[in-house]
This record gives structure tokens, C-alpha cells and sequence, in this order.
């Protein structure tokens, strides 16, 4: 009886963990449009409407705990801060909830009158649904889909913490009511990028754990860096391989140059402009758009 | 726990909440730089309760749900969720812990298993970028909030699994004292 009843669980972990184990093979060895994607997109779709609800019923509960643990770190600031949080601690909570969405609207709405920034992009507004727990692979889910014009590999901008925005990831997966983002900080992603104004070009990388520090890598030493600059896509005109991006999106600004006597390039730590932690409203820019303004590349 | 279409119909349920509550609404609330994350409590809290066969059945399907739901590697939550779920379903059948406070360190103990042992599959999956330490502080954090919320939490899915257990979780209870009066040849025994 004792020796059937150990067989018995010894057999039940074994299935779940060769279950477990033969679906990653399978789904990292299919390609996007395999079995196991498609069963994932539909499963996203079932679940989007119960998402969308809950992620709206529970946002006021969601705010006025975000509210509380801004007002904990703050007791630890200086006295402006404190002086903030005393203000911010006479607005309602629901008042709170409708500027922020108001503010990021707003932000993402004026993004595309920077003068950089490609027109003709004809941007769709979704809401935030659903975002990965894990540092490991940070993406987010949105409530529009295919059914609103949104395709794979198409950019998306998102609002930032004042004022302004940039870019904060493409879309990876689609269905006909919800899109899968990726964000610039999920540790698969690689944006090539410019510094403005003097053009110095590389590659965006992410620094999992940490969404507000980001590496453009690939800048050759001596190419002249400064700290507050502006980077933005680069995108490429290469038939073979052509950016994900249109050039001209903000990404973020310059905090950091490292330059390191041993290694090739130096590491510039950027900034992202896009609030990446607390997301409600993104654009995702569904056509190409043309470049506004031409950046001088030496 | 009783097999049976109850228990598989409510367990079901109390996945589908526990997921959907975690990605739209308590990924977003963050304490101290960190959220709290409900998954690894519903499975330690069904392992700790029902045993540890309900507990890797109910990790797997736990970590599906949340792979099909966010897109992500699937079966890479299901893999490590199932350890935890077995893992914690062992220690109560081999330990039979019975003390009030017995949540707290295994929920502390589940999660810390979990985000470790999810990082280890991601960094043995696909992680090519540079990993910034806050990302230890992020999991510290993680165990200790999951670590607070512990106590309402598994006595709330003690409530919800009461009707479909088999043996009803709880304090052991008390041995009668001796007996020192009645006849003489039974005093000073336990009866």
C-alpha cells in the first residue's frame, strides 16, 4: 500500500516535470505561427476581457496603495518632498487616477509634435491590461489587437513620468483583441540608436532589474559623448535589414559615459523617457511615418 | 484531498483568480521597489493543505495559465512551480506541521524557490543582457511581502479547500492530562 502510494507520486511529479520540459522544447523549437503559439494567442484572447476588467476594478485600489508607498519613500527625502506628499494627501484618490490617465494621454498625444519625431505614424491608443511579474521578460499586454489595425514588429511609444515619452517597446504577438508589447527592457531586446545632436550611432541593450538604466553600446572611444544629451532610433535604410524603428523616436537621455582604457567602445548609460514602471495608456505607431529632420553623421 | 470534479472545479477557480489578480492589478502595486506575488502562495498554500500530488498538479497548471497569459516561455513557470508545489506538499507529509505561524516560513521559504529557481531557467533559456543587482533586492522584497501577506492568505485558501480535504489542516489536538483520581490501578494514566 505505502510502496503504491510513493509510485503513485513519484509518477505524478515525473509527468508534470516531462510535461513542463516537452513544452519548452517544443515552443522554443516551433516558430511563431507553430501549434503552441497559436494556442498561447487564443488563450490570451479568452482571457483579455476578464484582464481588462479586473486590472479597471482594481485600479483605484491599486493607486491609493501606489499613493501610500510613494508617501513611505518620501518620509525618507528631503523636506520639498514631504511638502508634496502633504499636498498630494488632500487629493481623492479617484481624482488622482483620472489626471494620471489624463496626463499620459495628454504626453502621448503631443509626442509626435516633437521635432524629431517621424509624422505620419498614425498612432492607436490602448490601455495597459495585464504586464509580465518578472524582471526576466518584461512585457505588457494591451487591449487592441489585429481587429484594430496593430501587426507584429509595429513600435510603440509610451508617456513619460514628466511630461514627454519615447519609445517603450514593439509589439511581438498579436490577436484580433489584444497585442503582446516587448519592452526596450525585457533582456531580448536591442534598439539601434543615435546621440543627438552629433549623430554617434549603437545599440540600446537593457540592464535587467533596473528599467531606468539602460546601455548604448558600441560607440567607439573618442567619439564625443555628453551627459543630458538626447538619444534617439537611428532606424535603417538597408533593404536587408531594415530598423524595426522609424528613425526620430525619443528613447531616452544621456546620464553617464564610461570609458573604460581597456575596452573598444564606451558604455553610456541612458534614461529612458517612457515611464516603463507604471504604464496605464501606450501608442503603438502603426505606419512608418516620414523623417522630420536629418541628423548629421560624420 | 477528496478526487473529484469539486475539487478540481474549485482548485480551477482559485488558479484562474490568483493569476488574473496578479498580472492586471498586483504586478502594478509596488512596496519598497517590489511586488508581491500570489502565485507561488496559491500552490504552496494547496501543497501545504492538500498534499504533494494536488500541490505539482495544481504548480503546473498555475505556471501554464501564467505562461499563456503573458505570452511568455511556455512551460517555464509550469517546470519550476511544479518543484515548489511537490517540494512543499513533501515537507507536509513527512513533517506534519501543525504550528499557527507554520505559513509564513513556507511561503517565505516557496517564493525564495521560486524566483531563484525561475531566474536560473531564464538565465539558462535566453538572458544575454547585463543583470543589474536590483534585481536581488526586487526577489528580497518579493519574500518578504509574500512573507506578510502569508497568514490571511492561506487561511483563506484553507477556508475555500475545507469542503474537498480529506484530513482538516490544524493544531493537533491536546492529550488529556492524567487522570489522578478513580480507581487505584488507573491513576497516572493517560486515558
Amino acid at each position: 500500500m505505502y510502496d503504491k502510494t510513493v509510485r503513485r507520486r513519484r509518477a505524478a511529479l515525473l509527468i508534470f516535470v516531462a510535461l513542463s520540459i516537452g513544452l519548452l522544447t517544443v515552443y522554443f523549437g516551433e516558430s511563431a505561427s507553430g501549434g503552441l503559439h497559436a494556442i498561447q494567442r487564443g488563450a490570451q484572447e479568452a482571457l483579455a476581457p476578464i484582464e481588462e476588467g479586473a486590472s479597471r476594478a482594481f485600479k483605484p485600489v491599486r493607486d491609493a496603495i501606489n499613493w501610500a508607498g510613494d508617501v513611505f519613500d518620501a518620509k525618507s527625502e528631503n523636506k520639498k518632498l514631504k511638502d508634496e506628499v502633504a499636498q498630494l494627501r488632500e487629493d481623492l484618490a479617484e481624482s488622482q487616477t483620472a489626471q494620471r490617465e489624463a496626463e499620459q494621454l495628454r504626453s502621448l498625444v503631443g509626442l509626435p509634435k516633437d521635432e524629431l519625431f517621424p509624422q505620419g505614424t498614425e498612432p492607436i491608443t490602448a490601455r495597459v491590461i495585464a504586464r509580465s511579474p518578472t524582471s526576466w521578460q518584461s512585457s505588457i499586454q494591451i487591449d487592441k489587437g489585429s481587429g484594430a489595425g496593430i501587426h507584429e514588429d509595429m513600435p510603440v511609444v509610451a508617456a513619460g513620468g514628466d511630461g514627454g515619452g519615447g519609445l517603450a517597446g514593439t509589439v511581438t504577438s498579436v490577436s484580433g483583441g489584444t497585442a503582446t508589447v516587448t519592452l526596450i527592457t525585457d533582456e531580448s531586446s536591442a534598439v539601434s540608436a543615435q546621440v543627438m545632436p552629433d549623430g554617434a550611432a549603437g545599440i540600446v541593450r537593457p540592464t535587467v532589474g533596473d528599467p531606468s538604466d539602460m546601455l548604448l553600446d558600441f560607440i567607439e572611444k573618442g567619439r564625443p559623448v555628453s551627459t543630458d544629451t538626447t538619444v534617439i532610433t537611428s532606424g535603417t535604410r538597408s533593404d536587408r535589414f531594415e530598423s524595426l524603428f522609424p528613425r526620430g523616436i525619443p528613447i531616452g537621455q544621456v546620464t553617464e559615459v564610461d570609458a573604460e582604457e581597456r575596452e573598444l567602445y564606451q558604455r553610456v548609460h541612458i534614461e529612458p523617457f517612457a515611464d516603463l514602471k507604471r504604464m496605464d495608456f501606450v501608442q503603438v505607431l502603426t505606419r512608418r511615418g516620414v523623417e522630420q529632420a536629418q541628423v548629421l553623421v560624420p | 484531498m477528496i478526487p473529484g470534479p469539486s475539487s478540481v472545479i474549485r482548485v480551477a477557480l482559485m488558479i484562474l483568480v490568483a493569476v488574473v489578480f496578479q498580472i492586471a492589478c498586483l504586478v502594478q502595486i509596488r512596496v519598497l521597489g517590489g511586488t508581491a506575488d500570489i502565485t507561488p502562495l496559491l500552490v504552496a498554500a494547496v501543497a501545504l493543505y492538500a498534499g504533494s500530488v494536488p500541490g505539482a498538479a495544481t504548480g503546473f497548471f498555475t505556471g501554464l495559465l501564467l505562461d499563456l497569459a503573458l505570452g511568455t516561455n511556455l512551460g517555464a513557470s509550469s517546470l519550476v512551480l511544479t518543484a515548489v508545489g511537490y517540494g512543499v506538499g513533501r515537507y507536509r507529509e513527512q513533517r506534519d506541521p501543525s504550528h499557527g505561524l507554520t505559513p509564513i516560513p513556507v511561503a517565505a521559504a516557496a517564493t525564495a524557490a521560486y524566483v531563484l529557481a525561475y531566474a536560473a531557467v531564464s538565465f539558462m533559456l535566453s538572458i544575454d543582457a547585463p543583470v543589474s543587482l536590483l534585481v536581488v533586492r526586487e526577489m528580497l522584497i518579493t519574500v518578504l511581502l509574500n512573507a506578510l501577506i502569508a497568514m490571511p492568505f492561506f487561511a483563506i485558501t484553507r477556508r475555500l479547500l475545507r469542503p474537498v480535504l480529506l484530513v482538516e489542516p490544524g493544531p493537533r489536538a491536546r492529550r488529556d492530562s492524567t487522570i489522578s483520581s478513580g480507581p487505584i490501578g488507573l491513576r497516572g494514566l493517560e486515558v
